[in-house]
């Protein structure tokens, strides 16, 4: 019988919860093998809800290297009969994914928003289009987060990866932080994002990251003001920044240019903050409030702290 | 320094999608260069102005010519020559099929760089750079926001969860841009009367491998109709309400 192989993510001691909501997924399909690699990840890749696991656990693993990663995937492939392989559409997974589809030739399917036996579903023209294909061939498939509830974590059975590890001519130095306590975009479940109704970078910092803080959100931004410079645009959200999925988001002083609205329109629950009745984001929202931000942010913050 | 930077055509962002038969009507888009490989490109300039050597633009694509004055522009920001690669029946989603062909003719350039961007802003694959990659036998870095060039060496700071991945490599290795990579220049007059004067081939390919995955239907996402605006006399009561939406009937706090 062939086999679907999961690949999880750790983060720390905990798996990641995308790798747990792909696993879901990949339940619903077939037999599934998990595969976790890095350094000092056992404990962590324990937990991925399938129900056979290997561990590659190795100091030269300890970073990310596509290269490596590939070459340990493929090694498993062919001892496992693996026919599909289902990873998160992390930095990691949209990055690694297309590579191991070359190295096995097969079809690669990036960042779906529906996965199952039915066949996939992924986005195309910044989410404004939807493909859908039920490939016959083997594929290399990642999904994007909050598409799926988590899998549970239980006891399957657990293997340790035995093969080789290949150097490569890429050698991580760091991980430099961006700033503590602030949640990744793409995996919060609320994200508040700030446009240049704002006026200036103050306001951004003194109204887009206090209410994300106490909601434990993520800040996104508007293209307008990352290209003024008040954020980084590791913040934007959009068709040439982050595509967003969370459970609310809220879109406060933006306009909901298209190119905004490709990034965000998959939310479940979208509130929209805007002085202009007119602003094409209120096609878009769940909940609008058409007055100055100024008034209402203030006292949404501290509703919402206590 | 030989340095080959990939530039994919894609349909302009205004683009209207209309959708017939399950299939995106595509005659009557218009095409621009992939916002991210404009990066790309400034930053293989850039390299190329400091340690000298030949920028190559290639790119994959139709037999629509509706795409060289774009192509030009780039080479005004200071390319030195461009390789359009022209296949029948092209498309921007099948990055199997592309990669192959691209690696083939990069193979020929004899590159020691070669970058593209991140990801197309048509069908989000961001599969293409790793894939050449791998058939170019090379390694390969994306979502790059910082690229220094040190002799042999490239540092470059790729943008993760939550931070940066620092990441050295030898030459020759291939790297994909992030929005933050460089600034374009916008060229002088007489870099775009130059770049009339540069070499652009096209040339004629075909696809030998397919292991893309055919897309069955398109169809466009349930239209999120407006919702509904919150009134309220005070900012206190039109938080109130909406908060109250939000935990009764979103169920999203
Ligand atoms: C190729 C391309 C790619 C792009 N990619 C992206 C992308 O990825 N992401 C992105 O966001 N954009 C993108 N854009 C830009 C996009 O077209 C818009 O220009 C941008 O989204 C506008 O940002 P904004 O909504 O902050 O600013 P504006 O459009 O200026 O809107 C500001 C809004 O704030 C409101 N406002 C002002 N003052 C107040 C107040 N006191 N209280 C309440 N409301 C107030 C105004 O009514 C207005 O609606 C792209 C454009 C192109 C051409
Ligand atoms: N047809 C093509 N011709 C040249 N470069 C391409 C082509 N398709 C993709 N690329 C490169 O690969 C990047 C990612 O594209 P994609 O894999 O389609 O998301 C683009 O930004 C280009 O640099």
């Amino acid at each position: 019988m062939s086999s679907i192989l999961v690949i999880g993510e750790a983060d720390g001691k905990e798996i990641k919860n995308i790798s747990q909501q792909v696993s879901a997924v990949a339940a619903g399909m077939g037999d599934v093998v998990g595969l976790v690699m890095g350094k000092n990840i056992s404990d962590a890749g324990m937990k991925l809800a399938t129900a056979k696991i290997i561990l590659a656990d190795d100091d030269k693993l300890e970073y990310y290297d596509p290269v490596k990663f590939t070459s340990v995937v493929s090694q498993i492939v062919e001892q496992n009969n693996i026919t599909k392989i289902l990873m998160g559409a992390t930095t990691m997974g949209k990055d690694l994914g297309p590579r191991i589809a070359a190295e096995l030739r097969w079809g690669y399917l990036g960042d779906c928003l529906e996965a199952g036996s039915e066949g996939f579903v992924r986005p195309a023209f910044a989410g404004k289009v939807l493909a859908r294909s039920n490939p016959e061939g083997s594929v290399v498939v990642s999904i994007r987060n909050n598409a799926y509830p988590a899998g549970e974590s239980w006891s399957g059975s657990v293997e340790n990866f035995s093969g080789n590890i290949p150097d490569s001519t890429t050698n991580t130095i760091s991980i430099e932080k961006g700033g503590s306590g602030t949640v990744e975009l793409t995996e919060a479940n609320i994200v508040v994002s700030g446009g240049r109704g704002l006026e200036n970078p103050e306001n951004y910092d003194e109204h887009i990251r206090p209410l994300a803080s106490v909601l434990n959100a993520a800040a996104g931004a508007s293209r307008a003001i990352v290209d003024a410079g008040w954020v980084s645009h590791s913040h934007q959200v959009g068709q040439t920044g982050k595509t967003v999925t969370p459970d609310l988001y809220f879109a406060i002083g933006i306009s909901g240019a298209i190119q905004h609205l490709g990034g965000m329109s998959g939310s479940k629950c979208i509130v929209a903050i805007n002085k202009d009745p007119d602003a094409p984001i209120f096609k878009v929202a769940d909940y609008g409030i058409i007055a100055n931000l100024f008034d209402i942010v203030p006292v949404l913050k501290s509703k919402l702290s206590n | 320094m030989n340095i080959a930077v990939l530039i994919k055509m894609v349909p302009d962002t205004e683009s209207r999608l209309e959708i017939v038969d399950g299939k995106v009507k595509e005659d009557a888009f218009k095409y621009m260069v992939n916002p991210y490989d404009e990066f790309a490109v400034e930053q293989a300039v850039q390299f190329k102005e400091s340690v000298g050597g030949k920028v190559t633009l290639v790119c994959l694509f139709s037999d629509n010519p509706g795409i060289d004055t774009d192509l030009r522009k780039m080479m005004a920001i200071g390319a030195d020559e461009a390789v359009v690669l022209r296949q029948e029946g092209y498309r921007g989603d099948k990055p199997s099929t592309n990669s192959k062909i691209l690696a083939e003719a990069i193979k020929e350039l004899n590159a020691d760089l070669v970058i593209g961007g991140v990801q197309g802003i048509d069908y989000y694959q961001g599969a293409t750079g790793p894939m050449v990659a791998h058939h170019l036998n090379i390694p390969h870095i994306s979502g790059v926001t910082k690229l220094e060039l040190n002799g042999e060496k490239i540092t470059a700071k790729r943008q993760i969860e939550g931070g940066l991945q620092i990441i050295e490599s030898t030459l020759p290795v291939l790297v994909t841009a992030q929005k933050d990579m460089t600034k374009v220049r916008f060229p002088a007059l007489k870099d775009i009367m130059m770049s009339k004067r540069k070499s652009f081939e096209n040339r004629s390919v075909s696809a030998s491998e397919e292991n893309d995955v055919e897309t069955i239907e398109c169809s466009l996402p349930p239209a999120r109709d407006g919702g509904l605006i919150i009134d309220g006399e005070s900012p206190e009561e039109k938080v109130d309400k909406l908060l109250e939406k939000l935990k009764m009937e979103a169920k999203v706090l």
